[in-house]
């Protein structure tokens, strides 16, 4: 077996340390760190790039759509001021009393033998008023001129009551009179009378009670 | 192993590099940027329900310009209807006018009061309506006539009386009230 000799080994064993040394293994591995990190970086950037871009279109987007939306808002309540005005208006239209009606049931109950002297009439005031007052005074005749009296009343009352909610009439005055009268070839003692009429028009506003008063009548009861 | 006095300097020299590193890295690299990414995200998020509004306002509104033409033709029809000019100059011949048309010759017309109305742009007006004589079935009809035809007229209150005279005539008061444009 020849022998075998090394005459590199110091040098072999330099180089060993210095492929060894733990500066440069450590600088190594900083350095792969380091190289990770700046892709890292980079895929952040890029991701972060994406969505600056994302978001200065939308802010752009913003700044012209703003100004719109804000006229548009201003537009729509102007618009809605107009036709919440118009929708009042055909509220107090339609909402108005008419007379002609109300004449004309007068028309159809009052008979020949009674002559009115005055119809007198209101309106309900307000929107919150029910009731619409009627005044209706006049002469009958007839041989009980009372009872035609009250047959007019009647009629007038059950004419009004089928075309409104609810009528209630009472005499303020029913005399009877010293005149007499000629109707068809007949003398007829007459009645004065005056008669009121309370029509309600409309339904009254309910006005809710409040939570605790609600309470107190649920138990008084 | 074992270490010797210079390996372990070099280590902790090399784990101190490496601390430097990551410091340097996340404080004034990947810090700021993870920052900024979070400020504009969150503002995107807030964005986006901002943008979408305003295209839901903008068009809800164009929705609402289209409609309104017809929900406001009869406000504006009405208003259109009123004469211009100071309504004593108009009002009290147009009754006369109207009167006369339906067989009763001769009205006179006062105006009672002036009020603001609620309805923005009118103001109302209250007028009596004086017709010494008419037959009780013509002037009904001409009641009912001016109701139809004149929505911005409301009459108040009716008085109507027999004539002393002539007892087949009447005489009628008629209190009403109208709107006209402020």
């Amino acid at each position: 077996m020849p022998l075998h000799v090394n005459l590199y080994h110091e040098v072999q064993r330099q180089e060993l340390a210095r492929r060894r040394d733990p500066l440069r293994l450590g600088m190594l591995a900083v350095l792969v760190v380091a190289i990770g990190f700046v892709a890292n970086y980079f895929v952040a950037l890029g991701r972060s790039h994406s969505i600056g871009t994302q978001y200065s279109g939308l802010e752009d987007e913003w700044s012209s759509i703003e100004p719109k939306a804000k006229e548009a808002k201003a537009r729509q309540e102007e618009l809605n001021g107009e036709i919440a005005a118009s929708d009042a208006m055909v509220k107090s239209v339609d909402g108005r009393f008419y007379w002609a009606p109300v004449l004309d049931e007068i028309l159809k109950a009052v008979p020949r033998s009674v002559q009115l002297t005055h119809v007198g009439a209101d309106a309900p005031g307000d929107d919150k008023a029910i009731n619409s007052v009627l005044t209706i005074s006049g002469i009958s005749s007839a041989p009980e001129p009372r009872k035609e009296a009250e047959a007019v009343r009647t009629a007038i009352d059950s004419r009004l009551g089928s075309k409104f909610k609810h009528v209630a009439s009472v005499f303020k005055a029913l005399d009877d009179s010293d005149q007499i009268v000629m109707l068809d070839g007949r003398r007829l003692p007459t009645a004065s009378f005056t008669m009121e009429f309370q029509i309600q028009v409309r339904d009254p506003i309910v006005v809710a009670q409040p939570a605790a008063r609600k309470a107190r009548a649920e138990a008084a009861e | 192993m074992k270490l010797e006095q210079a390996q372990i300097k070099k280590i902790g020299l090399s784990v101190a590099v490496l601390a430097v590193l990551l410091y340097v890295y996340f404080a004034f690299l990947l810090g700021p940027l993870q920052q900024a990414v979070h400020n504009q995200t969150s503002g995107i998020a807030s964005l986006e329900p901002q943008i979408a509004d305003a295209k839901k306002q903008i068009s809800k509104t164009a929705e609402l310009e289209k409609q309104a033409p017809q929900a406001t033709a009869f406000l504006n029809n009405l208003k259109n209807s009123i004469p211009d000019g100071a309504p004593i100059a108009w009002f009290p011949p147009k009754m006369a006018d109207f009167f006369r048309s339906h067989g009763i010759g001769k009205c006179t017309t006062h105006l009672i009061s002036e009020s603001a109305d609620p309805m923005p742009g009118f103001r109302k007006l209250v007028w009596s309506v004086d017709v010494p004589k008419a037959e009780f079935i013509p002037l009904g009809v001409a009641i009912s006539s001016l109701e139809n035809e004149e929505p911005l007229l409301n009459i108040l209150n009716v008085s109507i009386d027999a004539a002393r005279e002539d007892a087949q005539y009447q005489h009628a008061t008629l209190i009403l009230s109208t709107l006209v444009k402020s």
